[in-house]
């Protein structure tokens, strides 16, 4: 696989994710009852429509076309910790994968010689995902008197362990496809710059 | 204090089954064409019956008999 397949894949596996946000999103915020939850959910799912479109235009920039993705790396999250049951699993595994996200989308903006259009892809959607973040954060301590603090902590506890363990897989499963952006992890563990 | 009746009620909004025809030995995820949905279902429990559950509750779940039953002892308790 040459690297111009490896491009193709990871921007197609970004767009796809983003795509697999906004349908979840959308479909909670069609859901949940009126509040402030609801109207920040509404929100994070206009940006994941949003963001979708933005890979699908930074493909479309760079002369390429979205290639065909199996499983969203959302699909794996549900796989293995099972199916959220109530709005603070869900608002806390959404946390959970958004930190990801941004781990991921940084650590990619990091390698070297990226083109423009896809640094500028990431710089927009970036401040949008800390935003994210944010409110999740926010609603989540609104959550603690009916939840308790401890039980939400454990929980996003929780999630992390299987989140470390579904990029795990990711990494080994797709090895070949990232390798030049895990290569910027090495580097900057090691104290190497990347440039 | 709530009853059978008026869970699968809630229930069958979402499952592609009548509540006639919902009996307990079902499997919830052979009643739904995604699980999504059964995401949906179960904020709707929550919600209309005043009932909070969590994974741990449902962690051996798959029947109607037994999601039914979670709601059941979770509604004597809170």
């Amino acid at each position: 696989m040459n690297d111009k397949d490896n491009e193709d894949w990871i921007l197609s596996f970004y767009r796809f994710s983003e795509i697999t946000g906004a349908l979840f999103f959308g479909r909670l915020a069609r859901v949940l009852p009126p509040s402030e939850i609801q109207r920040d959910m509404t929100k994070h799912f206009a940006d994941e429509s949003m963001h979708a479109w933005y890979w699908t235009r930074a493909l479309d920039e760079l002369g390429k076309k979205p290639v065909h993705i199996g499983d969203a790396y959302q699909d794996q999250y549900l796989e293995s910790v099972g199916i959220p049951t109530n709005i603070m699993e869900i608002l806390a595994i959404t946390n959970v994968f958004e930190c990801r996200v941004i781990a991921q989308y940084a650590m990619h903006n990091r390698v070297p010689d990226l083109n423009p259009v896809i640094t500028s892809t990431f710089d927009t959607i970036m401040t949008d995902e800390k935003w994210h973040i944010q409110w999740i954060g926010d609603a989540l301590k609104t959550l603690e008197p009916k939840f308790g603090k401890e039980h939400i902590d454990a929980t996003l506890d929780r999630y992390r362990k299987a989140d470390k363990e579904i990029y795990g897989k990711i990494i080994v499963e797709h090895e070949e496809r990232i390798e030049h952006i895990l290569d910027v992890k090495k580097k900057n563990s090691s104290g190497e710059t990347s440039d | 204090m709530i009853s059978e009746d008026e869970i699968k009620q809630i229930m069958t909004v979402y499952l592609k089954v009548s509540q006639e025809n919902l009996t307990n030995e079902m499997v919830l995820t052979d009643l739904v064409a995604e699980s999504f949905v059964l995401i949906e279902m179960l904020m709707s429990l929550q919600d209309e019956l005043g009932i909070i559950i969590n994974q741990e509750d449902i962690q051996h779940v798959s029947t109607v008999g037994d999601l039914v039953n979670v709601f059941l002892e979770k509604g004597s308790t809170q």
